[in-house]
């Protein structure tokens, strides 16, 4: 395992900084970082000497983040944006390739996960400019169903919440809510990928919950947190046989990782695993950034090597729980996410999404 | 070590033991209980489902909260009521003779609901529409689900709720956290005497949820400070009972013969009560009043809550050194007259603060206005030429004067909630006589009921 590890990262390492496969951003970098990647980066903790550079990411060009060795044409499905839940959106390109190689592995945790196959979709997610929709959309293609799309703008329900127009967003996530209802009312749907707060505002009319328990057979929570309580009311009360699953992930890992499958997870937590050795997760302390032992809570750090990008260091605007990793994965998993109050300075500010 | 006790949301169709809890604290600091805390889902699932339930007919209502009321009184859920009192008053620091007095407050509320109910109704209203015949009005319900964001001052606040119940409200209370455990047992007594889930729970909540708890009942009644008057005020579906202010005026020319009632007008109930008198206006000898008054204060004891003779409420320590900062911040050239320190730190944890005098040079509305949740009361000279104003945005108001003109005045005074007239200390109430108004004017109305013969075919 050991020698997998440092083979891993010696190859990531060799592409990203080496002058013709590495992309100019990184190689721009590589003078200041005061440390030879390409010698010194040989496991996982070793990542942690790289500078959170996520921040640059809100005005470099994203040409610049592409590695030279994807050659003139390389395969770019689109840049997508950061939630911008704390303040200026970051940008990040998805390639075609780990797209592909990706969302394999999701639909792998979603056999393990008892997704039905062939099965329609109804997803509630947001399209453009961020990555969760689009990814959606994909795998329900792979997973050989059709896929029935609502829009959402997470971004104007954070703007409304800020000016304190609650109101406003309570009409929109109604508006939203209303659009499901019509697709469940007369299409057949198996699966229906939605965010906690939409879930929760669905759950709140009769007439939609007898649908959902009726037609569908797997929930997909993601894109915002869902507390262990309100957790336990859904999948307890409101949806008795519906499976409810969890995805946790961000825009700067280009991907999310899926809620632990069956067993192995400590009693009532909601434990996500990582695309381990691509996507990672460290969970340290808020104050002094040193990571934190098992069991014990902190704020999360996401880590991205891929052939497509490399985003190591990146502190998220979450606390969760340390959890082991699954044999053979790298870095940790991550139990009863939530967020942090303030975070950058600014406060931070959650809504539909 | 003892286990502490879980207090889970009592809802319409289950429990909830909650992920997240609260601590419930002693004021010496103890972990008393832990309190679950329902999620908003659960919060609005609950209020629907209670919103759908029919209440039962008015008179096994009112038998069935009668019969709780006596209920409360004995062993409830395993819980004896000497046990119960004493966690209340390790909670709340309120002395555990007032606690039991509070108990016995609540039941006899409870045994007098009914008659309560009927004093509040109109004269020209009914409680049944099949009683009129053909013209007539009846007393009926504004909304279904009343919410009640309780406070955790005083245990016999929650005798007003009660009433809501008589009504045929459903009521869903959300405890404080500082003392949950009076509402728990309300409800657990007023279910084993006969009332369903659906009728009446019990729903912590975090203070976010709070908001969704108020928002998501048809009606809310809302026990809190100055923020939470200001939050609701322009609300017509929700009554705040915020601070009560009330202040006693001695003008009939011999103070004398009233300290007494200013005593017990102060620190009765432990002074911790919204009719504790936080003010008193004397024409004459302002300041011969405020030594004789400070000195028979003085005399009230200084022990910890649970001891018998206690009186006078405790604080956890840090609060009680607040409360202390704030009076001092605001005594403005007042003098503070107390019989020793003002804060009295207690053996086992926890502070009592002393009954505390502040003496002004002039009936200064805005200090006058200061209440404090320990017997703690501002004394200001008064003369006629001062008229009403200082007397103003009061609860209670007991005025000792023979002047009829000042006495109207009072009654017509619209800031001014209750007047008691002579000797009779602010405190004073009953089952039956409104508190700040009847609660049945906030939660009924009058329907016409026109009735014609029916066309038969």
């Amino acid at each position: 395992m050991a020698a997998a590890e440092g083979d891993f990262y010696s190859a990531a390492m060799e592409w990203h900084f080496g002058p013709e496969t590495g992309s100019p951003f990184w190689l721009s970098k590589a003078d200041s970082l005061g440390f030879d990647p390409r010698r010194d980066v040989r496991t996982h903790a070793d990542l942690r000497r790289f500078p959170n550079v996520v921040g640059e990411l809100r005005n470099v060009p994203v040409e610049a983040l592409i590695p030279r060795g994807y050659g003139d044409r390389p395969d770019v499905i689109g840049a997508f944006d950061s939630g911008g839940t704390t303040g200026a959106p970051k940008r990040v390109l998805l390639m075609s390739d780990w797209m592909r190689h990706s969302l394999t592995w999701k639909s792998l945790r979603m056999d393990d996960l008892g997704f039905p196959f062939d099965a329609n979709w109804l997803t509630i997610a947001p399209s453009g400019p961020h990555i969760f929709g689009r990814l959606m959309a994909e795998v329900t293609r792979m997973r050989g169903g059709i896929c029935f799309t609502i829009d959402l703008d997470p971004r104007w329900v954070r703007k409304s919440l800020a000016l304190g127009r609650t109101e406003e967003a309570s009409r929109y996530a109604d508006h939203v809510v209303d659009q499901a209802h019509s697709i469940l009312e007369q299409q057949d749907i198996g699966v229906l990928v939605v965010t906690p707060p939409l879930l929760v505002r669905m759950a709140e009319s009769d007439r939609l919950v007898d649908l959902v328990n009726e037609k569908v057979s797997v929930i997909m929570w993601g894109g915002a947190h869902l507390d262990a309580d309100t957790r336990a009311v859904l999948q307890g009360e409101v949806f008795p046989k519906v499976r409810l699953c969890g995805q946790y992930g961000s825009t700067m890992i280009l991907g999310g990782s899926m809620e632990r499958a069956g067993s192995g997870k400590p009693a009532g937590q909601c434990v996500f695993d990582s695309f381990s050795p691509y996507t990672t997760f460290s969970v340290v302390d808020p104050d002094s950034l040193k990571e934190v032992a098992e069991g014990e809570r902190g704020q999360v750090v996401m880590h991205h090597v891929s052939k497509s990008l490399l985003l190591p260091n990146n502190l998220e605007r979450d606390l969760a729980t340390r959890v082991a990793a699954p044999a053979g994965a790298l870095g940790v998993s991550v139990a009863d996410v939530t967020p942090v109050a303030v975070f950058e300075e600014a406060q931070v500010i959650e809504g539909v999404y | 070590m003892a286990v502490i006790p879980r207090l889970d949301t009592l809802g319409p169709s289950n429990t909830f033991r909650s992920h997240r809890v609260d601590e419930v604290t002693g004021v010496d600091g103890t972990a008393l209980a832990e309190l679950s805390l329902a999620p908003g889902l659960y919060v609005k699932r609950s209020i629907a489902k209670m919103r759908k339930a029919r209440p039962m007919p008015l008179s096994v209502r009112i038998d069935r909260i009668a019969a709780a009321g006596a209920r409360f009184l004995r062993t409830v859920d395993g819980v004896s009521l000497d046990e119960h009192e004493r966690q209340v008053s390790q909670a709340s620091g309120v002395a555990l003779s007032v606690v039991r007095e509070a108990s016995q407050a609540i039941v006899r509320s409870a045994a007098a609901v009914g008659e309560s109910v009927r004093r509040a109704r109109p004269l020209g209203t009914g409680d049944d529409w099949h009683e009129v015949s053909s013209t007539g009005a009846v007393w009926t319900r504004r909304g279904d689900v009343l919410a009640v964001q309780a406070p955790g001052n005083h245990p016999a606040t929650h005798a007003a709720w009660l009433e809501a119940l008589a009504l045929g409200y459903r009521v869903a209370v959300r405890p404080s956290r500082r003392e949950p455990f009076t509402p728990y047992r309300l409800v657990q007594a007023l279910r084993m005497s006969g009332f369903g889930a659906e009728q009446v729970t019990f729903l912590p909540t975090d203070h976010t949820v709070a908001r969704e708890f108020v928002d998501t009942a048809d009606l809310a009644l809302v026990y809190g400070g100055s923020d939470a008057v200001a939050r609701y005020r322009d609300r017509g579906d929700v009554l705040v009972q915020g601070p009560g202010r009330s202040k006693v005026l001695i003008a009939d020319g011999d103070w004398a013969e009233h300290v007494d009632t200013v005593v017990s007008s102060v620190a009765g109930f432990g002074g911790t009560a919204c009719v504790n008198a936080s003010a008193v206006l004397v024409d004459g000898e302002a300041a011969a009043f405020a030594k004789e008054l400070a000195r028979r204060l003085a005399a009230v004891a200084v022990v910890p809550p649970a001891s018998e003779a206690a009186v006078l409420p405790a604080f956890p320590l840090e609060r009680a050194r607040e409360l202390e900062t704030y009076l001092r911040s605001e005594l403005d050239g007042g003098e503070l007259l107390s019989g020793g320190e003002l804060l009295e730190p207690l053996p086992g944890g926890g502070a009592v603060l002393r009954p505390a005098v502040v003496l002004l040079d002039r009936p200064d509305p805005s200090r006058l206005g200061i209440e404090l949740p320990f017997p703690c009361v501002w004394v200001a000279p008064w003369s006629p030429a001062d008229g009403i104003t200082p007397l103003r945005h009061s609860l209670t108001v007991t005025a000792i004067t023979g002047d009829e003109e000042l006495l109207a005045s009072l009654i017509e005074e619209t800031t001014i909630g209750n007047l008691h007239i002579g000797d009779r200390p602010t405190h004073e109430m009953r089952p039956g006589l409104p508190h700040d108004g009847h609660l049945a004017e906030f939660l009924m109305r009058s329907k016409t009921v026109i009735r014609g013969d029916f066309a038969h075919h």
